[in-house]
């Protein structure tokens, strides 16, 4: 724990962290200081003096507060008549040029200008001369469109081009009203992380043309996730929606600020794989072509499970520790061969010394820790040997090519267990939808053996099972979430001081003290 | 406009009136009276001849929605979900869409209202920033054979005329 000191906000003493400004600091409280060019992530800047503060018996006694480090003892002065002014008079300042066409950007909702209007200004324009005209709607590409006319010139989207990315594809050029951030001519934003400066602009000058008029941000519903783009596993906000007489479907994926995993940031990859959850879902069950009621192909399932001699299972690297555990013990029960191959998963020279990795799957490091085998040569040796294969939601076309599976499977009964559309579900004896990702709550392990817990999202109309409640029918001793994560509380020694909702949502460190710990 | 006030005496309690008989006669006789009148010339009744007289809406009262236009005949209407998000019956659904000709970023792809949801209530004129949504139409009677046909979309909802000068809707407090 780093250390507190102590300070005065208003005449009232709070304790915060050193070493930290005093927008961060007091922050973490509670008090919030307006600010608009500042970001934690991008350091200080101190160009738009929206965080003004007081220093009583100081000197200098006013200062910006994003480079002010808090200090003992300090008085900071933040309701004082003269502080109110300043970030009025700033707000009156940054809203001259403002075109203020709230109701058609996409921002309107979680706009800082909008906050601080109504938190520090409150007062209808002074101006009599016409505004200054800008360019917009400009494709700076990257799926990042620009408008000139609603930027404050922070200059966040610059410095994160510049530190972040070291791409440096943005500036901002002239002064005074002409100035405004373009990109250099015939180069557009071009990096895997560009969308992120949509999120980093507080006002809506960056929008992204992904998510441009698809829903007013409102509508939307928040619920904290996981993204299962690689193995990564960067915290997410899944911003959903379920319109009147339609289904919930994701609208957009936001990062989610977690210390541990992915700071600030995701990449544009994981941020429109939202999409996939979206598009060519399985929803109906199928007994070979012919589609049936769940309830029919469940019973068909469990009766070629029990005429089965020799199953082999095969466990996604997606799926969560829970799902992990369930087929395991359900493995175990009947005897079965449970493998976690899925070398197709890893995407050699893919990632790189940022947040991008090489294995696209989620969670990898649980299926070790569970002591799951994941070697091709066993995989292989199992299916040749087993007259049954069962998949559970493994996505096989990334190892195999169609012929190759075709071969591999030949003469062997398959269960496929799939949250999507593919070649692959038509040849299989018996189809189960089963849920993706942000329709059900678990837990997965990162690269950096940082376990985190995602919440389910979406609930669709039409609700499938989740592999645990298709393994609970199989006959998984573990009948129920409960009893799934009491016995990964078995597994992994770190979780049993935590239930499903105590779970930090940074996520856990298991390289901490897990070695010691873990006994499977 | 306060309503007018008309105080009625209470009878009763006379002794003509408390034998009955005689007051029942009188007003059959009164009836009789009205029969004959209104066999001979019917000009005088007082029933509207609906549906050929239709009643006198006011400007201001809520008919029926419409979407209006700019002068030159393109959609005012900016899709910013002020109706829809106002809407305490969730009867407004709208798709956005980017829009080309430089009135504004963006317009409706679809505008949807389900009359049968709708409660009337006005909210969703009140919430336009852009005066796009008006209840102006004077059409009070939406009827139809099948529920499908209530939905009424952005095609009818542009082509509905306002059955009011813009002076009129004015004086009604728009």
């Amino acid at each position: 724990m780093a250390d507190k000191i102590k300070l005065f906000v208003n005449g009232e003493e709070v304790e915060v962290e050193a070493g930290k400004n005093l927008i961060d600091a007091v922050g973490a409280v509670g008090i919030e200081i307006p600010h608009l060019c500042y970001h934690p992530a991008l350091g200080a800047d101190g160009n738009c003096r929206m965080c003004l503060v007081g220093i009583e018996d100081g000197r200098p006694p006013l200062v910006p507060a994003c480079k002010t480090p808090a200090q003992e003892g300090m008085k900071v002065l933040l309701d004082a008549e003269h502080i109110k002014k300043i970030q009025h008079d700033v707000m009156e300042f940054e809203l001259i040029n403002h075109p203020i066409d709230c109701p058609v950007c996409d921002q309107a909702g979680e706009c800082k200008l909008q906050d601080y209007y109504m938190s520090c200004d409150q007062k209808p324009s002074r101006m009599t001369v016409p505004q200054v005209t800008k360019n917009k709607k400009m494709d700076f590409g990257g799926g990042v469109i620009h408008d000139q006319e609603r930027c404050v010139v922070c200059g966040r989207c610059v410095r994160f081009l510049r530190q972040i990315t070291k791409t440096g594809e943005l500036g901002i050029i002239n002064r005074t009203d002409d100035a405004r951030v373009n990109i250099f001519p015939g180069r557009p934003i071009d990096n895997r992380y560009g969308i992120n400066v949509v999120d980093l602009c507080p006002v809506g000058a960056m929008t992204s043309s992904d998510f441009r008029f698809k829903q007013r941000v409102w509508f939307l519903k928040k619920a904290s996730g996981v993204c299962h783009g690689c193995s990564k596993g960067c915290s997410i906000t899944i911003d959903h929606n379920k319109e009147k007489n339609k289904d919930d479907i994701i609208y957009r994926f936001r990062p989610r600020f977690n210390g541990q995993v992915n700071g600030y940031f995701i990449c544009d990859e994981g941020r429109l794989s939202y999409k996939s959850e979206n598009e060519n879902r399985l929803t109906a069950a199928f007994i070979g072509k012919v589609e049936r009621e769940i309830s029919d192909v469940l019973t068909a399932a469990k009766k070629e499970l029990e005429m089965s001699k020799k199953a082999v299972f095969l466990i996604s690297p997606d799926a969560s520790l829970e799902q992990m555990v369930a087929v395991k013990a359900l493995a175990a029960k009947l005897g079965a061969t449970l493998s976690g191959y899925s070398d197709g998963y890893i995407k050699k020279g893919d990632g790189d010394d940022y947040l991008i990795q090489d294995d696209k799957a989620a969670n990898r490091q649980g299926l070790l820790l569970l002591g799951i085998d994941t070697t091709k040569e066993s995989f292989e040796k199992a299916v040749s040997e087993a007259d049954l294969f069962v998949n559970f939601a493994s996505d096989l076309s990334r190892s195999y090519e169609q012929d190759a599976l075709t071969k591999l499977l030949t003469g062997k009964k398959t269960i496929v267990c799939a949250t999507h559309e593919s070649a692959f579900n038509g040849q299989a004896t018996i189809t189960i939808p089963v849920r993706s990702y942000s329709e059900y709550s678990g837990s997965v392990i990162n690269c950096d053996n940082i376990l985190q817990r995602f919440e389910k999202a979406v609930t669709k109309n039409n609700e499938l099972l989740d592999i645990c409640e298709v393994a609970a029918e199989f006959g998984c001793p573990l009948q129920t979430p409960a009893e799934a994560y009491a016995e990964l509380q078995q597994v992994i020694g770190m979780l049993k001081e935590y239930q499903p909702a105590t779970i930090p949502a940074e996520g856990l460190n298991l390289n901490d003290s897990e070695a010691a710990n873990v006994t499977a | 406009m306060g309503a007018k006030v008309k105080t009625i005496e209470r009878r009763g309690s006379t002794l003509t009136e408390r034998i009955y008989l005689i007051e029942i006669f009188k007003g059959m006789a009164r009836t009789l009276r009205h029969l004959v009148r209104n066999l001979r010339d019917n000009k005088k009744l007082l029933v509207r001849h609906y549906p050929e007289v239709q009643p006198e809406i006011p400007a201001r009262w809520r008919g029926r929605h419409r979407l209006t236009k700019h002068d030159d005949g393109t959609v005012k209407c900016v899709a910013c979900f002020m109706c829809q998000t106002n809407c305490p019956a969730e009867c407004i659904s709208i798709t956005a869409k980017e829009r080309l000709d430089d009135k504004a970023e963006k317009m409706p792809a679809s505008f949807n209202i389900n009359l049968l949801e709708c409660i009337y209530c006005g909210y969703c004129v009140e919430a336009c920033p852009l005066d796009a949504i008006r209840m102006d139409t004077g059409i009070f009677s939406v009827t139809d054979n099948n529920r499908q046909s209530f939905i009424i979309g952005l095609e009818e909802l542009l082509t509905t005329p306002g059955a009011y000068s813009e002076e009129d809707y004015k004086k009604g407090g728009a």
